[in-house]
């Protein structure tokens, strides 16, 4: 017993030291990435909010590509951040970038606002600082995003005419208090208000998650089977899975970009079963564009006279939804067959216009397209986005027809 | 030699309940009468029961057989990973690593039972769960043989096992559920899904391991005394790492029925499930200290909150309402399982006695 207690002692002991010397070690680690980079490389921080779904992965997977593809192998020394989805950190990791005089940041963006101070002392000490599908208002920086390209409406409008203007739906929407989710949500209420035969019968959040969306799309379906549509955010997949799980016909879903999704649009049984919509929303190939846009910037070969670049916004509805043969999306196809990635898979990271140095495996793996350099951006590549007061301006106003139709237009009065 | 010892120890553990069986029978008190784990329990079944038929009048299809057949393949998954949190808080401890036993359950499901790439075997099944297990054991030497609280213990190998599967992944759980797992969660037998047949014939075992069988027994005198059980002969030591190690590894097959659920895995999708599984544990009457409480109260426990969960998500109200609802269904819940309410309760029932006598 003795002798037990003294081993005992000597392992928290250890355990002890061992902790001491972690931290000093980490401390060490600290300062050496304050220290000052080697000039002949651009020092390119990625600063991921939350690493744990396809989308962000691959967002974060097509800028390591790219920082791999000759010749900015040998231009970018590139780091990558994950700091959770605790908004401090992710300040806390910008003012580190800054502290290491980096010359870029391109980061997911938690929040519009609490970034803002940061980010403005950070464009002061000359980074540069590119923000991919979130945005933030701080004037100095660039956001490159689809949020004002109209997802919420223009989805919409898709299942307002699907359903002939008439019917019971649910609203399933992503993270709570949101602003993203709330854009497209107000776009999406702006088009059903406008129909007084469509009922809002539930409204759950999915947290873009399909997991969370097919248990709350069970819940909601127990309560309310006689639904005739779903308008989903990311997370449509489980929308559906629940609507196969409930052995009922299935309904008219609009939603976002995961592969599992625009599968089961293209699959002829489901379609025979009732299922119809669109796929559209948030497109990590934004990580990429706005990538190479600042590394053009960065080389002096652009000058961007705004800030808030819009990203274009994907648009299959189901009859469009074509399968590749291949590795790459050629041949204007979009989605990949079952087996060859997860259903959750968004498909929406290539652009063969923007973007043709990426391939499957620079999606799922970060590895650069063997055989590929980079090509620059055509000349007209960036759009400038309308002002969104709380996404990507803080003292301007709506434009009165911010949420007008691109896409699709009304069928039913 | 093996079978001997532990009948041995049996005997020895017996004369607790015996003597009890004995006291009960001079003893015809109305406080000893109305045990109070049956009543938690049957009072949880009958609040469910309650809440069914007042949800008809938010919409008439609450209470039809489909409806039913949701909400116990919703509760399912709660129902199987509480019944490992119940155990662990049987003997007076807590397992926060739960979440992230999950994932790890459900990650290595979708990586290894991938029909992506075809091999999914039987084999796997016991591998994942016992990959489950092995954390629950981690988490058990340290709260024996390092005396680390049960909940810091817990919630450090959590995190650890968390980052793990970040980092092995690299963000993206790769893979599809196996046929198998499909099969159990969305399959029908004569016309009833699968899962419903499976965790019926789950909770009859469940209960029956917790209450019937000596290793059910010794958990009890652990939780309610450590230090006489150990007096008594039970191995404290051996009888926790079991019991935690059991914890995980229904943690882990939980992780593959959500797995088979939705056909795939994600690195937050055990994050649902820690509060609920305590919570669905104290509901059922289970003390938080340990020692007492049934699996058929934490059953009641996991299908009232899928039920209130349900009720909450069709009245369509804003998330702020919604979670401070949920939150405050729970309270009094728990409220009511408080020792206070059945004393209450009790001397209701024998002063209505005692004047009906009189007259």
């Amino acid at each position: 017993m003795k002798t037990l207690k003294r081993v005992q002692r000597w392992i928290a002991a250890g355990a002890l030291m061992g902790a001491v010397a972690l931290a000093a070690n980490d401390g060490i680690g600290t300062a050496n990435a304050q220290a000052k980079p080697k000039k002949d490389k651009y020092l390119i921080y990625l600063s991921l909010s939350y690493s744990g779904n396809a989308w962000q992965s691959e967002a974060a997977n097509v800028v390591k590509a790219l920082a791999k593809t000759p010749p900015y192998d040998k231009l970018v020394e590139l780091r990558e951040v994950i700091s959770g989805t605790d908004v401090q950190a992710q300040i806390s990791a910008y003012e580190s970038m800054i502290a290491a005089n980096a010359d870029g940041v391109i980061s997911f963006p938690i929040s519009p606002t609490a970034l803002n101070r940061t980010v403005k002392r950070g464009c002061e000490k000359g980074t540069l600082f590119f923000m991919y599908d979130g945005t933030v208002t701080e004037p100095c920086a660039y956001n490159v995003s689809y949020i004002t390209a109209g997802f919420g409406e223009n989805t919409a409008q898709q299942l307002v005419n699907a359903l002939h203007g008439k019917g019971n739906i649910f609203l399933s929407r992503g993270v709570p208090g949101n602003s993203v989710d709330k854009r497209h949500t107000d776009g999406a209420m702006s088009v059903f208000k406008q129909y007084p035969d469509i009922h809002v019968v539930a409204e759950y959040y999915g947290y873009w998650d399909d997991r969370t969306t097919q248990q709350e799309t069970a819940k909601a379906l127990a309560a309310h089977p006689d639904v005739d549509g779903i308008w989903a955010q990311a997370g449509e997949n489980g929308a559906i899975k629940a609507l196969q799980a409930a052995g009922k016909k299935l309904v008219p879903v609009t939603g976002e970009n995961s592969n599992g999704f625009r599968l089961a649009l293209a699959n002829p049984d489901m379609r025979a079963a009732g299922l119809q919509g669109v796929s559209s929303g948030s497109p990590p190939a934004t990580a990429a564009f706005a990538f190479k846009l600042m590394m053009e910037v960065l080389q002096g070969k652009r000058k961007l006279d705004t800030h808030n670049i819009e990203y274009p916004l994907p648009w299959v509805p189901g009859n469009q939804v074509k399968v590749c043969a291949g590795d790459k999306p050629e041949n204007g196809c979009n989605t990949f067959p079952a087996g060859k990635v997860p259903d959750s898979f968004v498909t929406e990271v290539f652009n063969s216009r923007l973007l043709p140095e990426l391939s499957l495996q620079s999606a799922l793996k970060g590895e650069a397209t063997p055989g590929q350099t980079i090509q620059p951006l055509p000349a007209d590549a960036v759009i400038a986005a309308p002002d969104q007061p709380g996404i990507n301006c803080q003292k301007c106003s709506q434009r009165a027809d911010a949420y007008k139709l691109t896409k699709v237009s009304a069928a039913v009065k | 030699m093996l079978n001997s010892k532990a009948s041995g120890t049996n005997s020895n553990a017996q004369p607790g309940p015996a003597a009890d069986n004995l006291a009960r029978g001079e003893d015809t008190r109305g406080a000893v009468k109305w045990q109070r784990e049956t009543v938690s329990a049957a009072g949880v079944f009958v609040v469910c029961i309650a809440a069914l038929f007042l949800s008809r009048l938010i919409n008439p299809e609450f209470g039809s057989l489909h409806q039913l057949q949701t909400i116990l393949t919703l509760a399912s998954f709660l129902i199987v990973v509480s019944y490992g949190q119940g155990l662990t808080v049987l003997i007076g401890g807590l397992d926060l690593s739960i979440p992230s036993v999950i994932t790890l359950g459900g990650v290595l499901t979708a990586a290894w039972m991938s029909t992506l790439a075809p091999g999914g075997a039987w084999w796997q099944i016991p591998a994942i769960l016992a990959v489950c297990a092995a954390v629950g054991v981690v988490n058990a030497l340290g709260i024996t043989l390092f005396r680390i609280p049960a909940f810091i213990m817990t919630l450090a190998s959590g995190i650890i096992v968390y980052s793990l599967c970040l980092g092995v992944t690299g963000g993206t759980p790769g893979g599809a559920a196996p046929a198998s797992l499909v099969t159990l969660m969305s399959g029908r037998v004569a016309g009833l899904p699968l899962v419903n047949l499976f965790v019926v014939v789950f909770c009859v075992i469940a209960a029956f391991v917790q209450s019937r069988t000596s290793f059910g027994q010794r958990l009890y005198a652990m939780g309610s005394n450590a230090v006489a059980a150990r007096i008594a002969g039970i191995r404290i030591n051996v009888m926790t790492v079991s019991t935690y190690a059991l914890s995980a590894a229904f943690a882990g097959f939980t992780g593959m029925m959500l797995v088979g659920y939705s056909n795939g895995a994600t690195l937050r999708m055990g994050d649902p499930y820690l509060l609920p599984s305590i919570a669905a544990v104290v509901i059922g009457g289970s003390s938080i200290l340990g020692g007492r409480g049934t699996f058929a109260g934490t059953i009641g426990g996991a299908i009232l909150l899928t039920i209130f969960d349900m009720v909450i998500t069709s009245l369509g109200l804003a998330q702020g309402w919604r979670t401070m609802i949920s939150g405050g269904l729970i309270l009094a819940a728990i409220l009511l399982q408080h020792e206070g309410a059945l004393d209450w309760v009790r001397s209701i029932v024998r002063r209505r006695r005692s004047t009906t006598t009189r007259i």
